[in-house]
């Protein structure tokens, strides 16, 4: 099972490299690593409470050897297959398992904030439109202004929905309950990377004391911590900020067009995932959970 | 008759080791030279052991009483207990435990390194960072971060009343580093200028925060101000069960040197020497088992001790 995991960290670099941006792709393969030392040791024998991660308690009680993946296991294979569809299962009952959860946060009558468009947020605030009435708040997100599709969604739905632009968050927050938001991803000390706009939003809402809750499902959690802070940034084409036609002030200036924006978790007040609500500051053992300590670095 | 003697042999390990290696942790020389005393102790029983161990403790911190000897002695104690849970003959326990106690050893001197590797990618080229007095494993992370061709500049807190700022300034000259060193009383003005802030810990507590040369407190505090991110790297075996929920809640056998202690009359006269900063200022606690927040620290503690 090394060379097993050897060739799936190849594969999975690879993958990172060709879109960095898109984190959940190394996230599943360190889900599908951890799987695999998971089936491993349990057929090699080790005690299913054995601890997997460093500890100061592992320091001074082990022996010395670190764990060698060589010994072949014919039934290895049918049991990482399994657990593989396993996940797979729960991939994909992701979103509703958040819907489910929507029913405690949302209460009648109040005016809930989101940005951008989000699936994780539309089923979730659809779930709860089944039972309460409420209103929704919708900021537009340009400069793709995804905020619109979202808006007509919900409206679908006979949801109370109004759209207004970006420059409009402080203003409208006084009047605004909860804000809940999705993420693209989050690291590993609890930020998120949001569309930007996001860092706006939860700035206003912690001005208001406002409640920021984030519906992101555990797929997007990254073991990542934000060193440089900019490495994450993912600049697309200025021709929505600025269009090409506008040619004679292009050449005089500089237009830059982010799709990302960084959240610190001082900010946020609870993730909301499949397997419940959580603190940011317990982002750290729902990690240790997920994916083993050797495979941050893949 | 044995005892005494077997003691001072003790003291003189532990001091010999800090003289011929400067670079040792006080904590490591504390566990190696109680290593050498499990060795040569002729006890029948886990109980004789454990009440020698703890004289021996004893003995140490009279020497040293600074945080870092009391949790390794801590910690030692209970690497002892946790051994002796597995095996109930006496001296193939004996054997397991100075295998294990050697092994531990290893692994902790590579711990500076590790912590290294760990935080290096945190400093930006360009960057320009504020320390506290002198550390060896700040020191060790400036010099990875150098290894890795990045440019930057430090900022030392003279730290009175030993100056141990300028022998960091003097280390860090050494590796080309340009080094500016400021006053103790200069830090909230030089705030502005900094990016980031990287201090060593004598010992980390249970909540998450730390215990560091007096001066860190400030430090923080003025850093929460400005918002620059507050980054401490400490070895595992630092870790103590400590909960102080103020400054008056550190022992005082920490804040004060031995000597200080057997000799003064009116501790409220004497100048602390350590100070305890809270886990709500620190951003993130960069250790030889992962890069943690504060309140994952508890959790670690909880997982050694329960």
């Amino acid at each position: 099972s090394g060379e097993l995991m050897d060739l799936i960290r190849t594969e999975g670099r690879r993958m990172t490299a060709a879109q960095p941006s898109e984190t959940t792709v190394g996230n599943m393969v360190r889900r599908v690593l951890k799987v695999i030392r998971e089936e491993y040791g349990r057929l090699h024998g080790r005690s299913e409470e054995s601890d997997q991660q460093e500890s100061l308690h592992k320091l001074l009680t082990s022996g010395g050897l670190s764990e060698d993946f060589s010994t072949p296991y014919p039934l290895l294979r049918a049991n990482v297959i399994e657990a593989i569809n396993e996940l797979l299962i729960e991939l994909e009952g992701t979103t509703d398992n958040i819907a489910m959860q929507a029913l405690e946060h949302i209460h009648s009558n109040e005016v809930i904030m989101t940005i951008g468009y989000s699936r994780t947020v539309e089923a979730f605030l659809k779930e709860a439109a089944r039972k309460r009435k409420f209103q929704v708040i919708v900021a537009e997100c340009a400069p793709f202004c995804q905020g619109h599709e979202m808006a007509v969604r919900l409206s679908k739905e006979n949801i109370e929905t109004t759209v207004m632009s970006d420059a409009a968050i402080f203003a409208v927050m006084s009047r605004v309950n909860k804000v809940i938001i999705g993420t693209k991803t989050i690291l590993a000390n609890g930020a998120l990377i949001a569309v930007s706009g996001t860092h706006t939003l939860a700035l206003a809402a912690k001005h208001h004391s406002t409640p920021l809750i984030v519906c992101a499902p555990m797929f997007k959690l990254s073991p990542q911590f934000p060193n440089e802070e900019d490495s994450f940034h993912k600049f697309v084409s200025p021709q929505e900020v600025l269009p090409f036609t506008e040619g004679e002030i292009l050449a005089k200036i500089n237009v830059h067009c982010p799709v990302f924006d960084y959240v610190p978790p001082e900010l946020i007040t609870l993730f909301i995932s499949n397997i419940g609500g959580n603190a940011p500051s317990y982002i750290y053992r729902l990690m240790s959970e997920l994916y083993h300590p050797d495979d941050y670095e893949l | 008759t044995d005892a005494p003697r077997c003691l001072a042999d003790l003291i003189e390990t532990f001091r010999a080791q800090l003289r011929d290696d400067p670079d040792v942790a006080s904590a490591v020389a504390a566990i190696r030279a109680l290593l050498g005393f499990l060795k040569q102790d002729r006890g029948e029983t886990i109980q004789g052991l454990r009440s020698s161990l703890l004289a021996a403790i004893n003995t140490l911190s009279r020497v040293d009483s600074s945080v870092a000897v009391s949790s390794a002695g801590e910690l030692f104690l209970r690497f002892i207990s946790l051994t002796s849970l597995e095996y109930s003959d006496y001296s193939k326990c004996k054997e397991i435990m100075i295998e294990r106690g050697e092994i531990f050893l290893r692994k902790v001197s590579l711990s500076r390194n590790k912590i290294a590797k760990l935080c290096h990618p945190f400093i930006r080229d360009g960057a320009r960072i504020l320390t506290h007095a002198y550390s060896r494993v700040v020191l060790r992370v400036l010099e990875a971060a150098v290894e890795s061709k990045k440019r930057f500049s430090v900022y030392v807190t003279e730290s009175q009343p030993d100056q141990a700022g300028q022998k960091m300034a003097k280390a860090l000259r050494k590796l080309n580093i340009p080094v500016t060193v400021i006053l103790d009383a200069a830090v909230g003005y030089i705030m502005e200028k900094v990016d980031l802030v990287l201090v060593g810990a004598e010992g980390v507590v249970e909540s998450g925060g730390i215990i560091n040369k007096i001066g860190t407190n400030q430090i923080a505090v003025c850093a929460k101000a400005q918002n620059k991110p507050f980054y401490v790297v400490a070895e595992s075996f630092k870790f103590v069960r400590l909960f102080p929920l103020n400054q008056q809640d550190v022992p005082d056998k920490f804040k004060y040197k031995a000597d200080t202690l057997k000799t003064s009359q009116n501790l409220t006269e004497e100048h602390p020497w350590i100070d305890y900063t809270s886990p709500s200022l620190i951003t993130l606690l960069f250790t030889d088992l992962g890069v943690l927040t504060p309140s994952a620290v508890s959790d670690e503690l909880i997982k050694l001790y329960l």
